[in-house]
């Protein structure tokens, strides 16, 4: 997917005078002192879009980016001091370090959550300032390793000044060009719909392991190359670089500037690398400023300093053709005659709870099947194993030859089977659109997704307010998307969880007219409901759980007269022991 | 006797870590705030002991020894004060975002508490006063350090003092419900931002405590606070998380674990075969060895 975006909009304007303004008085008017600074500033940038990658668009608080910065200062400035490495050497192998250590360390870090995750990073940068200060014959201990050369590339030596000026920051804006290739806008919503939604992401083919795995290594890349600067830059590396001081100062350039954006990069490490400059009155006590700083930011301006610049991507251009919808674009796999869902024998107990007790059933293509039973009666339960997000205790389940009892959440997602959640999994943030093309994008041809997601916005009759946040969605409109998410990607199963829960009786009709459609265009849907308004209209087919068992499976007339249903459903039970 | 020697010195470590584990569970409980200023809160308590010292020194005929068990109510105090600042400046305000931004506001706390002691005090290590003097006393027949033996005495006090108020006082009982379900507390008419504050100022007090204990053999520098954190953390992950005997626990093996490796290799090895261990546990373990009460649901 590829967004078209004007070259030049008035909002970007004042941006490219200021940026302009900078340039020349960096150029021609700075001292030699100033110029330093801005070097440093160059430096920062670097090392702060890569923390942006884990912090802000993955949501995990990394404290390993000072880890890699050090790593990159330290295998660049022991191997230009002590072997005499040329930089075109030192430089890729600073990166490499980084990134390797990065893939060691995300084996066992990677997979935690919050609190854990933060402080296994920490665990970690403590770890290698431990060996920096005391691994004397290789770093130096706590003196470092003095004699680091300038980068020299061939016969050129770049020299202090404006030329480690330009070059420096001409690094950074190849690195903010990787940043912005790699934040595309699909990805980018990814990246939100894994933050904000956890629940929801795998279930629609994102793979957060995948996702966070790549702002890790990102963000090492990203550290080890500003690190590997910054000891050509200083001349000397030093235990300094592993210092907890270097992780703040990235953590605060980049909650002051923005965690999301490049603009938030070069604002936050501008801003904290002249500070001190400003506030030299302060003298020690600078650092407490930069914690009031941080605190104050969080608290009242979380999204930082370029929240306050607005974005100046054009609006994108109308997107083409919608797929038909229902079919939208994927063949549907399922082979006719086969059943796009089988289960037998499934059961599932929670502590004491039989959640579900020798469950069998199975779907066919097109076909609309109800699942009705009271509160408790295992329906979420099903709806959970059959995507992967719980797990059966014994019995089988398959669809369209994938193993759903083995199979990852992403992978059945991928598999064509589509889910709604019983409370809406939607981002705020995200507009209608976005949010149903990371759904849709999961098969990888770009132009054919985007057709898919726009099959999906026109058949839930969602065209007026595609480009809306989801944020401020009503209620009945919410249902709607999640509803087209589920449909974007192709599906040839649904299971939607109580998909007229809290609607009103029109809001209702409309769904019902929604899945009629889509059924008839191929794939089969499970809907979860115990509202029989809702259901009887819609589904020619009923099942009915009860405490965990089913008790009733059949055309919608017989189940509803079924004597077991009427008593488990309605608690109707004559004197006589028969329906009433 | 080495033995026994290193045993005492092991438990009185492990006493004070106690001390900063069961702080760090007390905030955990009351409002499921991951408190990352904590180990600076340590730090905070070995210098208002310097600082208390270093003013009774002016008061006091010259060369009198003044016992550091006679600071700790003030320190106590100052601590907790401190603990309030942290509730009111970096958790109340935002209590209802995602639980990133307490950690990172959290941090920006122990930046301003570090830099501000290494401004007021200098970079390099300050000792405080022994609790009740130095030397050794025969002890069972084993030569044991008064300052160890004063560490698990005060240690113990503070702990059992706390035990009392959670199991039989109505303001434990209140404690003890915001941990298990704070909702459902503050529909029986608890006052959750009461008890938070509380949870802050007593939590951040049982750190200054620590850091007491901690500062006459250990030293104390305003930079000590990152690697402080991460024991209590391990502490309570080990313990598993929320509970105040486990941390307990953990923190005496992790006391264990560094004066044992620690004695037959170097200070440092120990420091760091410690954060190999925690990560090792995480890759075991990723909720901790006795996993964490899950509070969410689909």
């Amino acid at each position: 997917m590829s967004p078209d975006r004007s070259p030049l909009t008035r909002q970007s304007l004042p941006l490219i005078a200021g940026g302009g303004a900078l340039a020349i008085y960096a150029l021609f008017f700075a001292s030699s002192y100033d110029q330093r600074i801005l070097t440093l500033s160059g430096i920062y940038v670097i090392m702060v879009l890569g923390y942006q990658f884990i912090f802000g668009h993955a949501g995990a608080l990394s404290l390993a980016q000072g880890a890699f910065f050090g790593v990159g200062a330290y295998v660049t400035g022991i191997l230009a001091s002590q072997f005499g490495t040329g930089f075109l050497a030192t430089f890729p192998l600073s990166i490499a370090g980084a990134s390797l250590l990065a893939l060691i360390v995300a084996v066992p870090v990677l997979r935690l959550a919050s609190h854990y995750f933060a402080l296994a990073t920490l665990a970690l940068s403590q770890l290698l300032l431990l060996i920096a200060v005391n691994w004397e014959p290789v770093t130096g201990g706590a003196n470092g390793l003095p004699g680091v050369p300038p980068i020299t590339i061939g016969d050129w030596q770049v020299t202090r000044g404006t030329q480690l000026l330009l070059f420096v920051w001409g690094l950074a804006v190849v690195a903010m060009l990787i940043a912005r290739w790699q934040r595309n806008p699909l990805r980018t919503a990814m990246f939100t719909v894994m933050r904000d939604t956890p629940l929801a992401a795998p279930a629609f083919g994102i793979d957060p392991g995948l996702l966070r795995l790549r702002a890790f290594m990102l963000s090492a890349a990203f550290g080890g190359a500003a690190g590997a600067l910054f000891v050509h830059t200083n001349r000397v590396v030093s235990p300094e670089v592993l210092g907890f001081g270097i992780m703040i100062t990235c953590l605060t350039m980049t909650v002051v500037g923005g965690r999301l954006r490049i603009l938030g990069a070069v604002i936050g490490a501008l801003l904290l690398t002249h500070l001190p400059e400003w506030f030299r009155g302060l003298d020690e006590y600078y650092l407490v400023a930069v914690g009031v700083l941080l605190l104050v930011m969080v608290v009242f301006a979380p999204d930082g300093l370029a929240s306050f610049v607005k974005p100046f991507r054009a609006v994108r251009a109308p997107i083409g053709t919608p797929t038909r919808p229902g079919t939208a674009g994927r063949t549907p796999p399922v082979a006719p005659g086969l059943p796009a869902l089988e289960i037998s024998g499934l059961s599932k107990r929670y502590g004491g709870i039989q959640a579900l007790d020798e469950v069998g059933l199975s779907i066919g293509a097109g076909e609309i099947v109800g699942m009705i039973g009271p509160n408790g009666a295992g329906k979420t339960t099903l709806a959970n194993i059959i995507t992967g997000i719980a797990r059966a205790d014994s019995g089988a389940i398959r669809s369209a030859g994938l193993d759903l009892a083995t199979a990852t959440p992403t992978a059945i997602a991928r598999g064509g089977i589509a889910r709604t959640f019983q409370t809406p999994q939607l981002p705020d943030g995200l507009t209608v659109r976005d949010v149903i093309e990371t759904a849709a994008a999961n098969a990888g041809e770009a132009a054919r997704d985007r057709a898919r997601a726009a099959g999906a916005i026109t058949s839930c009759d969602l065209t007026g307010i595609a480009d809306v946040r989801s944020g401020t969605l009503p209620h009945g409109l919410r249902r709607r998307v999640e509803i087209a998410r589920a449909l974007a990607g192709g599906p040839h199963l649904l299971v939607l969880d109580e998909p007229a829960a809290g609607l009103a009786a029109a809001e209702q009709a409309e769904i019902a007219d929604i899945l009629r459609t889509i059924a008839a265009a191929g794939p089969a849907i499970l809907v979860i409901d115990h509202n029989l308004e809702f259901l009887r209209p819609l589904a020619t087919r009923l099942a009915c759980l009860d405490a965990g068992r089913l008790i009733a499976d059949g055309p919608r007339d017989d189940v509803l007269a079924d004597t077991a249903v009427r008593a488990a459903y309605f608690g109707l039970v004559t004197a006589a022991g028969g329906a009433a | 006797m080495l033995g026994a020697q290193l045993a005492l010195n092991a438990v009185a470590l492990g006493a004070a870590y106690a001390l900063v584990a069961i702080g760090f569970v007390l905030v955990l409980n009351a409002t499921t705030a991951v408190n990352f200023a904590h180990g600076e809160s340590v730090v905070a308590g070995g210098f208002a002991a310097v600082a208390m010292t270093a003013a009774l020194a002016m008061l006091l005929p010259a060369g009198s020894a003044i016992p550091g068990i006679v600071l700790l109510p003030g320190v106590l105090v100052l601590t907790a004060l401190l603990g309030l600042a942290i509730a009111a400046l970096a958790y109340l305000p935002i209590r209802n975002r995602p639980p990133v931004s307490v950690f990172v506001t959290t941090i920006a706390f122990g930046i301003i508490v570090t830099n501000g002691l290494n401004a007021a005090f200098g970079a390099a290590p300050r000792a405080a006063p022994a609790l009740l003097g130095t030397g050794t006393i025969d002890f069972l027949g084993v030569t044991a350090s008064r300052q160890s033996l004063a560490i698990i005495a005060t240690a113990a006090l503070l702990i059992g003092a706390l035990a009392f108020v959670l199991q039989r006082t109505q303001l434990g009982r209140q404690f003890r419900a915001c941990a298990q379900d704070p909702e459902m507390a503050r529909a029986l008419g608890i006052r959750l931002t009461r008890i938070t504050l509380l949870a802050f100022a007593l939590g951040t007090a049982f750190a200054g405590a620590a850091g007491l204990l901690l500062a006459h053999q250990f030293f104390v520098t305003p930079s000590d606070g990152a690697g402080l954190i991460l024991k209590a953390y391990i502490a309570v992950v080990i313990g598993g998380w929320g509970s105040l005997r486990g941390a307990t626990i953990g923190a005496m093996l992790i006391a264990v674990f560094e004066v044992g490796v620690a004695s037959v290799s170097s200070q440092p090895l120990a420091e760091g075969l410690l954060y190999v261990a925690v990560l090792l546990v995480l890759l075991v373990r990723p909720d901790g060895i006795f996993g964490e009460p899950q509070r969410l649901r689909a």
